[in-house]
């Protein structure tokens, strides 16, 4: 065939188009990694420990249901050292916090729904005698029935939690017509998954503490998005926000488990009626398991119908989520889970019903997948169930279905850049590399191996909707630093460095001539939450744009100075070059000074602010439901003892597509902490709980993965440039746990022929299922 | 008081003279786990880890004796396996480098690691008190309910006795937990077999105490480890224990579990010709 002859001519310069040059893509070591690896940081238990002049206790419900009939405070009172206990009577606001409903008594007033809700607030002069004072606290109950499971509260004659009932609400999707089009199905799968109660069990507790002087309410305690904190603490403790500072200090790990105001009132309750005087509070393991939210536990029914040549028709799908005690962020979680709950796969004929059910168990809320997570287990739980029907390959049924470029999901909005072949196709690549995918069966015969694969994907932001927006202000301090200023958090997940190294990258400077003051509500704007993988995009684009408001200064000013148009200058390792002429260059700090004297503020702020649009009352339809989408696949390979149900993780391939790694060794961190966590969950974590009354809150029965249960996680990191991110950037935080779980349950199935449909998959439950056939 | 000898007979003339009023703290893996959860002792401490000798490992005519203070560390570098791998599956690195096997027999927990391998050994614990002397029980007779032993208010555990490898024809250990380290055994088993042709069999969390199957030793006596034979010891020592309920694992499992574990670490005790066998 003849090609038509093309001249080889380079494209024209685009001058003003600036790929990242600097170090986004760089693994930069963390800007806090020395102050962290000394101890010089202070998180909150540092504060705890250094400052306190006094100390707070809460006394705790001793019930998951009852009716408070009195609370009797003076022999309380009465114990040395004890300088005061607090009840609702005592509150100035409303008393009331919670994340999206408000109905959730800071100090309880009547019924207790929980055994974390609080009913006094003692504080003392020592921890010890606050808890002296905390255990005399009298408190007199009338117990009422105590709703400890989905079943309970949905049976017909169940005591009603609430004047509404049990139900706290729902959410549905409804597109095309799934009942005709099941009734039409070649093959029609159908089954049901439950899912466990599961702690963030992050190993900084919380603590922290609090003074309140010359009007202003100081409080520096670990949560996720301070200005939020800020305004629920100001309702509850009747203050004007304007009052009240918040401060995170260095934090070790949230997964979600900070979203909810943890001990931020109590310390406030206590800095208002002591003021001028450092109040501190912490909790122990014990306490934290008892008091915060959890990952919801769901019942999912799942039918699921395809042609008989695998491609799918219809999804059906029915959701119970255990909301325990109040709300927490339950709505938005409910939602989510609707929205996702068919991933990745083109299903033209779908139907979603989430109901969230009120129980006695403790809150659930935010937690690393948001919904997403369960369901994931169950849509590729089906995927895997479907290919034994149409006896077909486990991937080839995944790769047919998998949404591409310019699908839509479930709630019909079209996907620009979906990547979830590719990413399946990378995950099981590499899995080929060994042995070409052929696993070697052991030689003794109660010992099989197996492996399992899953393909996710994940609305990125709050989306549905919800406001949602970041803030940055970039500066240039005396000193001639980069000075970036945010809302958002560092949980530990690294946001410090990815504000950073984007400001520095587009303001072309070393990350050692940048800082970065973060998540203070007295010096920094509302930047939302550290969550729904939204940092990376929302605020690394406020920085972004912050920046680049900076940066046309700088150039303006070198300009001047290099006479050259500044089209023709380019900021690159703390200069500003000419990029046509070698050797024509300033320092960037030259210009800063220069700059300042001639009248340029060098201080700019930005705000990014996409707009989603809230899917429909109905159906659940939006076309533009969240602001971009994450895909991801995983391939896991597990060891299974059919004798013992012992199950060991023996190889675990991640592959995402996070737009650009501003950092890549971070999103490594990310990944492979992501499924530690996911091999947890499906493996061995479990709150669990009898009447109401968690049975192993401590990390002795709380069983979390150790370095023995996680095997190297093989990484792999697309780059696909988002259209909208900062430098093409996504995000990563999420998609790897929820990735990781349905992988190792879909080895689980591989490897004993029995597919598990209760979690976590403990040696019993699996030695179980086994017996039965199933897990159930 | 927190006392701090630097003889074992000085601390056993201290727990002479202040019995129930003095704890004894070895590595503390046990002790500290309550006061951690705010459980107060109440009374005085002894730490016996200045103790001189008190880690040591000796060997004397056909047994090895280890000083109450022998770290799991220590053990899991014995010649012996179902002791070192027992040893080696407890807790994690730290808790090996503290735990101590006076410790592990104290507690008494039916969960013991180190107390069922010793109980397959058919070792002996010595009881020492200051003015009557010391005492050697079988481990067997050592554990009497759940968490209680023949151990007195008075006295200290100095020794543990053991047949020396030379007197061991081999012995086998396995544990089922829900993960791979730090590591509560939901059921554990232990075997061992003696040149004189004895066979111990002991398990973990499946009765209120480290127990010896002994019913099942009984049909294993002086018959070679055939197939068969192992399946119906199998089936004896899930009949023979005695598990409950709880929320770690249900009686079901644990005893459907000591069936398999017991074919298990049979198996491995078995000579080249019996694996032969039917
Ligand atoms: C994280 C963690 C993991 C663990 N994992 C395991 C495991 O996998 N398997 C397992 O079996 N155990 C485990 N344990 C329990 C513990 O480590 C063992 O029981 C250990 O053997 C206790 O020994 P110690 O020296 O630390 O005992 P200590 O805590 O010092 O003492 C325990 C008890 O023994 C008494 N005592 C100590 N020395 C003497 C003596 N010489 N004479 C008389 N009484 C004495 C003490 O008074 C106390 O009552 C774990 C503990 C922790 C904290």
């Amino acid at each position: 065939m003849n090609q038509p002859v093309r001249p080889d001519v380079p494209p024209s310069p685009t001058p003003y188009a600036a790929p990242p040059h600097g170090v986004v893509g760089q693994s930069c070591g963390r800007l806090d990694g020395a102050t962290k690896t000394t101890g010089a940081i202070k998180y909150g238990a540092d504060l705890f420990w250094g400052r306190a002049e006094l100390f707070v206790k809460v006394v705790r419900s001793e019930h998951a249901h009852a009716e408070v009939k009195s609370i009797i405070t003076s022999e309380a009172r009465a114990v040395d050292q004890v300088m005061g206990v607090y009840t609702h009577n005592d509150m100035p606001g409303t008393n009331l916090q919670g994340l999206i409903l408000r109905d959730h008594e800071v100090l309880t007033s009547g019924r207790v729904r929980y055994m974390g809700d609080a009913i006094a607030l003692v504080v003392a002069e020592s921890e010890a005698t606050a808890r002296l004072g905390a255990d005399a606290v009298q408190v007199e109950y009338e117990p009422l029935p105590v709703i400890d499971s989905i079943e309970s509260a949905l049976a017909k004659d169940a005591y009603p939690l609430y004047k509404a009932g049990n139900i706290m609400g729902g959410k549905r999707i409804r597109k095309g017509n799934v009942d005709e089009a099941l009734a039409g199905a070649a093959v029609v799968v159908t089954e049901s998954f439950e899912t466990q109660s599961v702690d963030h069990a992050f190993l900084d507790l919380e603590a922290g503490v609090a003074c309140y002087q010359d009007d202003l309410l100081t409080i520096e305690a670990p949560g996720q998005w301070v200005h939020e904190e800020r305004r629920l603490i100001a309702l509850a403790l009747g203050l004007e926000p304007e009052h009240i500072r918040i401060i995170q200090p260095a934090t070790g790990g949230a997964f979600g488990g900070r979203e909810d105001i943890s001990i931020q009132i109590y310390l406030g309750l206590a800095a208002l009626k002591h003021p001028g005087k450092t109040i501190a509070m912490r909790l122990d393991r014990a306490e934290s398991v008892r008091a915060r939210h959890k990952r919801h536990a769901m019942r999912i029914e799942y039918t699921l119908g395809a042609k008989s040549d695998g491609s799918l028709t219809a999804a059906k799908v029915t959701v119970y989520s255990d909301e325990g005690a109040y709300a927490s962020t339950g709505p938005a979680v409910m939602r989510k889970a609707a929205s996702h709950a068919t991933g990745p796969y083109r299903v033209p004929n779908v139907s979603v019903d989430v109901y969230g059910v009120h129980t006695n168990n403790n809150p659930t809320g935010a937690m690393r997948g948001f919904g997403a997570c369960q369901m994931a287990i169950a849509y590729e739980g089906m995927m895997d169930r479907l290919a034994i029907k149409l006896e077909m390959d486990r991937f080839d049924l995944r790769i047919k279905n998998l949404i591409q470029s310019g699908d839509e999901v479930t709630t019909g909005q079209h996907i620009q850049v979906a990547t979830a072949v590719e990413c399946a196709e990378a995950a099981m690549g590499k899995f080929r590399e060994v042995n070409g995918g052929l696993l070697v069966q052991p030689d003794e015969a109660h010992l099989r191996r197996g492996f399992g694969m899953s393909v996710i994907c994940f609305g990125l932001g709050y989306g549905d909707g919800f406001p949602d927006c970041a803030r940055a202000r970039v500066a240039f301090d005396d000193a001639g630093k980069a000075v970036v200023y945010t809302g958002g958090v560092d949980v530990g997940q690294g946001l410090i460095n990815m504000v950073a190294q984007v400001a520095a990258d587009e303001l072309g400077l070393q990350l050692d001539n940048v800082r970065v003051v973060a998540a203070d509500t007295a010096l920094t704007d509302e930047s939302g939450s550290s969550s729904a993988t939204r940092q990376t995009y929302f605020t690394g684009n406020a920085v972004k744009l912050a920046a680049e408001e900076v940066k046309e200064e700088l150039l303006d000013i070198a300009g001047a100075h290099l006479q050259l148009h500044p089209h023709e200058i380019e900021l690159t390792s703390g200069f500003a070059r000419a990029i046509h002429v070698p050797g024509k260059e300033i320092a960037i700090k030259e210009l800063v000074a220069q700059g300042k004297k001639r009248g340029y503020k060098l201080d700019q702020q930005a705000q990014f602010k996409p707009g989603t649009l809230c899917e429909d009352f109905d159906t659940g339809q939006s076309p533009r439901s969240f602001v971009t989408y994450l895909f991801g696949a995983h391939v896991s390979q597990v060891l299974v003892d059919i004798e013992t149900g012992e199950v060991k993780v023996e190889r675990h391939i991640a592959c995402h597509d996070v737009g650009k790694a501003i950092n890549p060794q971070a999103v490594r961190g990310q990944i492979t902490g992501g499924v530690a966590q996911g091999i947890g969950m499906a493996l061995m974590e479990e709150v669990i709980s009898k009447k109401g009354r968690i049975l192993n809150g401590n990390f002795t029965d709380y069983i979390l993965p150790t370095i023995k249960d996680v095997p190297h996680v093989e990484c792999i990191v697309l780059e696909n440039t988002d259209p909208g991110g900062p430098f093409g950037a996504r995000g990563v935080g999420e998609p790897p746990l929820i990735g990781a779980v349905p992988a190792v349950l879909g080895a689980i199935q591989d490897a004993t022929g029995t597919a598990p449909n209760i979690l976590p998959c403990t040696p019993e439950r699996v030695w179980r299922m086994l017996q039965d056939g199933t897990n159930a | 008081m927190f006392y701090r000898p630097d003889t074992f007979a000085a601390a056993l003339r201290l727990k002479a003279d202040h019995a129930a009023a003095i704890k004894p703290i070895s590595g503390g893996t046990d002790l500290v786990v309550g006061l951690n959860r705010g459980q107060s002792l109440g009374v005085d401490v002894l730490d016996l880890t200045a103790a001189k000798d008190y880690r040591r490992i000796d060997h004397a005519d056909g047994s090895l004796i280890l000083s109450g203070g022998t770290t799991f560390a220590q053990l899991e570098q014995l010649d012996i396996a179902c002791l070192a791998r027992a040893a080696a599956s407890v807790g994690g690195p730290q808790i090996r480098n503290r735990g101590t096997i006076a410790g592990n027999l104290a507690t008494a927990s039916p969960a013991g690691d180190g107390s069922v391998a010793l109980l397959a050994l058919d070792a002996e614990v010595e009881l020492a008190h200051a003015d009557r002397g010391t005492r050697w029980l079988r481990l067997i007779d050592y554990f009497e309910d759940y968490r209680q032993t023949a151990l007195g208010d008075d006295e200290l555990i100095s020794h543990v006795r053991i047949p020396t490898p030379s007197a061991l024809q081999a012995s086998a250990w396995y544990k089922i937990g829900k993960r791979g380290a730090v590591n509560i055994s939901l059921v554990c088993a232990a075997a061992a077999r003696f040149l004189d042709g004895r066979i111990c069999l002991a398990f973990g969390s499946v009765a209120p105490i480290p127990m010896r199957a002994v019913q099942t030793e009984k049909l294993l006596q002086g018959q070679p480890l055939t197939g068969a034979l192992l399946h119906q010891a199998a089936q004896a020592a899930s009949a023979e224990v005695k598990p409950i309920d709880d929320w770690r694992a249900s009686a079901d499992y644990r005893k459907a579990m000591c069936a398999v574990l017991a074919r298990r670490v049979l198996e491995q005790l078995q000579t080249d010709d019996e694996r032969q066998m039917p």
